[in-house]
């Protein structure tokens, strides 16, 4: 159980307390503080991962976000999660992560073969091999690319944890709690503003860790006193959207072995900020050299982290390989904590850091590069030359080798803010130039580099943010120059990386670019650089550089790959958050729900709300007796049918006809008070939008009905044209669907059935006719009575207040009993419809219009309305459009398909198409509606209809739409 | 994700509006000709830079408000009521 | 035939059945309170150019002023909130069905369309010190004390529903207006969302 490579003291690790943990299943400890990267190196564990796509071993390269290699599996069962950074996996006792990419174990693994055949793995290999022939790329190549290749493996499990969203406004948002971030956020806090501060690590202050850890946790007390501040650890601003919104993941329980009882996982936060201040920091990059992906080698920063933060010695014997003077300084710290000291390579004649380095005794290599590394699974050495030299090489013992290519600052998020980013020469990289959005850059993303430089520029930040007082103790620290020597690539044979996670070489980016993928864009696509799960933090900017070499052009004059979310992988449930299962999208029940319920309906869903489609009783044998049952009562008796769906619209204002009259095609200002009338509405483009009864209840007061699915959008409509068209119409509008229940009793015993339940009104055929509305009671509850049909039966809407619904419903039910009343679901509702021929959304599809539908005498000759002018366009008004007709099966048993297309027997050619069908209860067989090209003309033929998806062809007769009483009679008696 | 101060309901996230289109176009009058209501239908500018939208609140105060927004960078310059007549930028 | 008087009927109920008596989820934090009021609610829209007859007509009657955009006015007996321009919802106790719709179509007259809501909308109300962090997490408006507080007056949506969200006290006290047919999908969001700091249903 011990650590060997644990110092034995230092860091924010708690020695006292041991955390037991599993890798690759060896069991091992650790300590609260640590990260799964950080124990594994304290256990002296080198060997982590295997590359992408080579199979190559990987090790631990970094402390941080910008991990490639160091990927785990973590947790098992339903809660493994694949693609884990082990850099920001926060050890908790129990811990289970397995190594990824790897079979059948990580010391040998059979597919880094694919490393001696990698020749051929060349930067478009895939694309130049697997294209042909193109049926093998299902069968061959994406599976065995598939087993190769790719990362962990997900679960394949539902997610036992839960994921929420945070929705939260601020004036300040500081994204980053280094030196600089902090300041910021102390003279922001100051100023009484809503200050946020969100750190992607489980502790805040960053480079201040180990450092001034006296100005951190004052910084942190102050902060924590003020109720205007809110501190977000373990939370990483992923991506940077417009208007100054950005989203954060917090991870709120991945540090725990599993969430406490109603706490979620993560939390995905969208924060709308007044200012937003980035102290986003930097990202040390590498330089690229053959084997520059062995494990032990790693960035010059991050291993001074593991000494800082963890008390880790990441290597007993290291070397260095910089251009620069900061990661000197950095590497002085292992020597301080007495890791054994191989020297230091140096592409640079002189630096400050060499005088510095030779006078602690440290030998530099200046003018030098590293050629190559030694070693198999581990680090053995290091191959050292003079720049320039085909001489002899040294080979150098270590097991660790540090490098540092310089930083780049973290610009992603200020660029996807659409900040324009400035090439920096001291640190040849990229900064952030003049914000357009309200932003602020400070700290090293700011090319401010040292901790008490850094901070002093957060404080002016925050005083620009917010006008208050930048005069803060500062605190000290680290103060090195991280101007750097241009120096991207060691230009011996080899594979350099410049992609570690994605194995692209410098080699690859050259293929590229002879290849004519020169721009930067292309090279990326065609080589996989930079789009592994690390972005190319580390790595983007040495591809950029082998590239503008290749093409003879400075490395600033041909950018970077746009910066886009996501900075850091988030998981799907993060994204998915609360919006899964009942919660995905919201249900709208009718009043009358748990009635059906009880009844023993089987629901359908129709967009939102969810209707009961047929009511089954124990003798029907399948659902066609049920649908055939409640459609026969209809026909025969008499059923009971919930429409409460229908969009229900109160029209009320002394131009409430006019504006009626502007939007139907028929004119609703001549209609009377007390009656109702079906009304078309067409889109501007002439095309029908909607249908419904409109009735008169007082001279300025309408009662409009819109289809179910259209309830919405008409209301929509409606205002639009009021508000934007019509506005000095005087018209109001209240959507009243959810007022109002509403139920359809129909058939030949419809009115004896409710004339014993409604009170106060005369329901006798010539006191209240076809089409006549008004007010009664049921049982006391006050309802409004319609007679219109769409069963074209004699029916009755009863409408009511939602709350009256059950009583209303069940008080026409009992009253129905002598005529064995049935309530029908939407199944029989369509079969009804379909007979009657009254055309719904199958028909009023967006194509249709007036007279395609039969509906042509339903637009007025005069006056104005929405659609009139663009409906009589030649193309809509062509007699040869396709056509409602009626179908039936000429042999009666067969059954036809609705989307069936209908063709002259004997041929292929498409006239039309069977926008619904059902078995029929007024006749025999199935019979169905369909668009029919010169559909009046083919009334009386034989065509076939033809469905090649299912193999059948069936022999329809061409017939009238109205299979019930076309003379429409029974619904008048 | 852009931000539209509303002239009724203050500053909503985008989320709360339903986009409606081109508001530069006017409906024509009753006795226009068809190809003026061909026009307001179908003939759109499509600028590249500032342009006048319809954006309804559909989550709010259920009004149609006209936004003058840039077309490259979803800036939001002004949002106005349906009856006003915001200022385009001309840059 | 007579005509008799309409049942008592209680609207809200079935959506009050969704909160079941007790406490829920997390425990020993600051949980939150939920409750379904018993409310008449109607919609009042002037008339083209009368806004300013309603509002008298409202003030004459019931003594108060109809309130400006993001307002409420009134009080517990009735109050008044903005919805949209020249458009506000009275919310009384509940009382005999349609008596308010009646009293405030007789006080405005031809000046303003009234239209009875009561059974087509639900008021949540949700309470406690941690209300605002649990409405946070599906309210894209800002709720802080320095953007809203008592007598503000908010539509939007929540969980994907529209909401008319009503702070009436610091507490702070919010009622939740949202369509009735939506109201149990509703809930269900909710008081999911309050599982993480408890909820009391009493």
């Amino acid at each position: 159980m011990s650590q060997p490579f644990r110092l034995p003291a230092g860091g924010h690790v708690d020695r006292a307390q041991n955390l037991a943990f599993t890798f690759d299943g060896k069991p091992f400890t650790g300590h609260p503080g640590d990260t799964l990267a950080s124990a594994l190196l304290a256990n002296g564990v080198r060997l982590v991962g295997r590359s992408f796509k080579l199979h190559r071993p990987r090790g631990i390269f970094s402390a941080g976000p910008e991990e490639p290699n160091a990927l785990a599996e973590m947790r098992d069962g339903a809660r493994r999660e694949p693609n884990t950074r082990m850099t920001q996996i926060e050890l908790h006792d129990g811990l289970v992560a397995a190594s990824q990419n790897r079979w059948p174990s990580l010391r040998w693994d059979l597919l880094s073969l694919n490393s001696l055949i990698a020749p051929v793995l060349s930067a478009g290999f895939y694309y130049k091999t697997f294209m042909w022939p193109a049926g093998f790329w299902e069968k061959v190549y994406e599976p065995l690319i598939r087993r190769s290749a790719g990362l962990g493996r997900a679960s394949g499990q539902n997610d036992p944890d839960f994921y929420e969203t945070m929705q939260a406004h601020c004036d300040v948002l500081i994204i980053g709690a280094g030196p600089a971030g902090l300041a910021a956020a102390r003279v922001a806090g100051a100023s009484g503003q809503r200050v946020m501060l969100c750190e992607q690590d489980s502790i805040l202050g960053a480079s201040l860790l180990g450092q001034d850890e006296a100005w951190r946790t004052a910084t942190l007390a102050a902060l924590a006193a003020m109720p205007n501040v809110t501190l977000l650890p373990r939370t990483n601003v992923f991506g940077a959207y417009d208007a100054n919104v950005v989203g954060a993941l917090e991870r709120v329980t991945d540090h725990m072995l599993a969430s406490p009882a109603h706490t979620p996982r993560q939390r995905y936060w969208t924060i709308r900020a007044g200012k937003i201040i980035h102290a986003t920091g930097a990202h040390e990059r590498f330089i690229a050299f053959p084997d520059n992906d062995r494990p032990g080698v790693m960035l010059a920063g991050s291993a001074a982290a593991y000494v800082r933060r963890f008390g880790v010695k990441a290597g007993r014997r290291a070397m260095l390989f910089a251009n620069n003077d900061a990661a000197f300084e950095d590497f002085f710290t292992l020597q301080d904590a007495g890791i054994g000291i191989a020297g230091i390579v140096d592409p640079r004649t002189d630096s400050a850091g060499a005088e510095a380095a030779r006078a602690r005794g440290i030998t530099v290599w200046a003018d030098s590069q590293v050629i190559g590394t030694a070693g198999t699974l581990a680090l053995q050495g290091a191959r050292v030359a003079r720049r320039g030299s085909s001489g002899t090489d040294t080979l150098v013992a270590a097991d660790l080798l540090c490098v540092s290519g310089g930083i780049n600052p973290a610009v992603q998020l200020a660029s996807q803010s659409r900040t324009p980013v400035e090439w920096n020469e001291r640190l040849q990289s990229w900064v952030p130039g003049t914000p357009i959005l309200p932003q602020f850059a400070a700290g090293s993303v700011n090319a401010v580099t040292g901790i008490a430089a850094a901070a002093a520029d957060g404080a002016r930040a925050g005083a620009a943010a917010t006008g208050g007082d930048a005069a803060i103790s500062l605190p000290t620290g680290a103060v090195a120059d991280a101007t750097v020597l241009p120096f991207w690539e060691v230009s011996v044979k080899g594979k350099s990386f410049v992609d570690i996670q994605d194995d692209v070489t410098a080699d690859d980016i050259r293929l590229a670019a002879r290849e004519g993928y020169k721009h930067i864009e292309h090279a990326k696509r065609y080589t996989t650089h930079t789009m592994g799960t690390d972005q190319g933090k580390s790595g983007g900017l040495i591809g950029a550089a082998v590239l503008a070499a290749a093409r003879g052009e400075r490395v600033q004059d041909i950018g970077m790959p746009t910066f886009r979310p996501f900075t850091q992988p988030v998981t799907w449930g993060a994204i998915a958050g609360p919006n899964i299962g009942k919660h995905f999208e919201p249900t709208r029940l009718t009043a009358l729900h748990d009635w059906h319920v009880r009844r023993g309906a089987e629901f359908m869903d129709t967009g939102a709300w969810v209707r009961p489609g047929l009511y089954p009783a124990p003798a029907d044998s399948d659902a066609w007796d049920t649908v055939l049952r409640e459609a026969r009562a209809v026909r025969r008796s008499v059923g009971i049918c919930d429409v409460s769906t229908l969009g229900k619209i109160d029209v009320q204002g002394k131009d409430a006809a006019v504006f009626l009259d502007r939007l139907y095609t028929n004119t609703f200002s001549t209609l009377p008070i007390g009656r109702a009338r079906y009304g078309l509405m067409l889109r501007e483009d002439g095309i029908i939008f909607d249908d419904g009864t409109t009735s008169r209840l007082a001279e300025d007061h309408f009662f409009v009905t819109t289809t179910t699915a259209n309830a919405g959008p008409v209301m929509q409509h409606m205002e639009f044209y009021l508000q934007t068209v019509w506005p000095d119409l005087d018209v109001t509008l209240a959507s009243v669907t959810d007022q109002w229940a509403a139920m359809s009793i129909a058939g030949p015993n419809a009115r004896a059935t409710i004339q014993k339940v409604v009170e106060g009104l005369d329901l006798s055929n010539e006191a209240f006719p076809f089409m006549a509305v008004g007010d009664a009671t049921v049982k006391g509850c006050p309802v409004r009575v319609f007679r219109i049909s769409f069963s074209g039966e004699m029916a009755y809407e009863i409408a009511t207040p939602a709350g009256f619904a059950e009583t209303v419903w069940q008080a026409v039910i009992d009253a129905g009993e002598a005529f064995r009343i049935e309530p029908y679901g939407l199944e029989a509702l369509g079969l009804l419809r379909i007979e009657k021929g009254h055309v719904a959304g199958s028909e009023l599809n967006g194509t249709t219009t007036a007279s395609d539908l039969g509906l042509g005498k339903m637009i007025k000759k005069r006056g104005d309305f929405v659609g009139r002018a663009l409906a009589s366009r030649p193309g809509l008004t062509d007699p040869g459009r396709p056509h409602l007709v009626g179908i039936r099966s000429v042999s009666r048993g067969e059954q036809i398909r609705a989307g069936s297309h209908l063709v002259e027997t004997g041929t292929t050619l498409s006239l039309g198409w069977i926008t619904g069908v059902t078995r029929a209860v007024e006749l025999d067989g199935w019979i169905g509606l369909a668009l029919l090209e010169g559909g009046e003309a083919r009334k009386g033929t034989r065509m076939t209809a033809t469905s090649p998806l299912h193999g059948e062809s069936v022999e329809v007769e061409i017939l009238s739409p109205h299979f019930v009483d076309p003379e429409n009679a029974r619904v008048r008696v | 994700m852009i931000r539209i101060d509303c002239p009724w309901c203050g500053m909503r996230d985008e989320a709360e509006f339903t986009y409606r289109g081109d508001a530069t176009v006017t409906r024509p009058g009753a006795n226009a000709p068809e190809e003026a209501f061909h026009d307001f239908v179908y003939a759109r500018k499509n600028p590249r830079g500032w342009h006048v939208e319809w954006w309804y609140h559909s989550s709010g105060c259920r009004q149609y408000l006209k936004v003058v927004r840039h077309t490259m960078t979803h800036e939001v310059r002004t949002v106005a009521r349906a009856t006003e007549t915001p200022e385009v930028p001309s840059e | 035939m007579s005509v008799s008087e309409p049942p008592t009927s209680a609207p809200h109920a079935a959506v009050a059945a969704l909160l079941k008596p007790g406490a829920h989820g997390a425990t020993g934090g600051q949980p939150v309170r939920l409750a379904v009021r018993d409310v008449d609610i109607v919609q009042l829209l002037a008339r083209k150019g009368r806004a300013e007859d309603a509002a008298a007509a409202i003030k004459a009657a019931y003594g108060f002023d109809l309130p400006s955009p993001g307002r409420s006015a009134g009080g517990d007996a009735l109050a008044a909130l903005w919805i949209q321009p020249d458009g506000w919802f009275l919310i009384a106790p509940r009382g005999t069905e349609g008596a308010l719709a009646r009293a405030v179509k007789a006080a405005v007259g031809d000046a303003g369309s009234v239209v009875d809501q009561t059974h087509g909308r639900s008021v949540i109300t949700l309470s406690g010190a941690r209300a605002t962090w649990v409405l946070a997490k599906e309210c894209r408006v800002d709720l802080h004390p320095a953007a809203f507080g008592p007598g503000r007056v908010a539509s939007t949506q929540i969980a994907h529903l529209a909401c008319t969200i009503h702070q009436r006290d610091a507490g702070p006290t919010y009622d939740l207006i949202v369509f009735t047919t939506f109201a149990k999908s509703f809930m269900e969001s909710l008081t999911h969302a309050a599982e993480e700091t408890g909820y009391v249903v009493s």
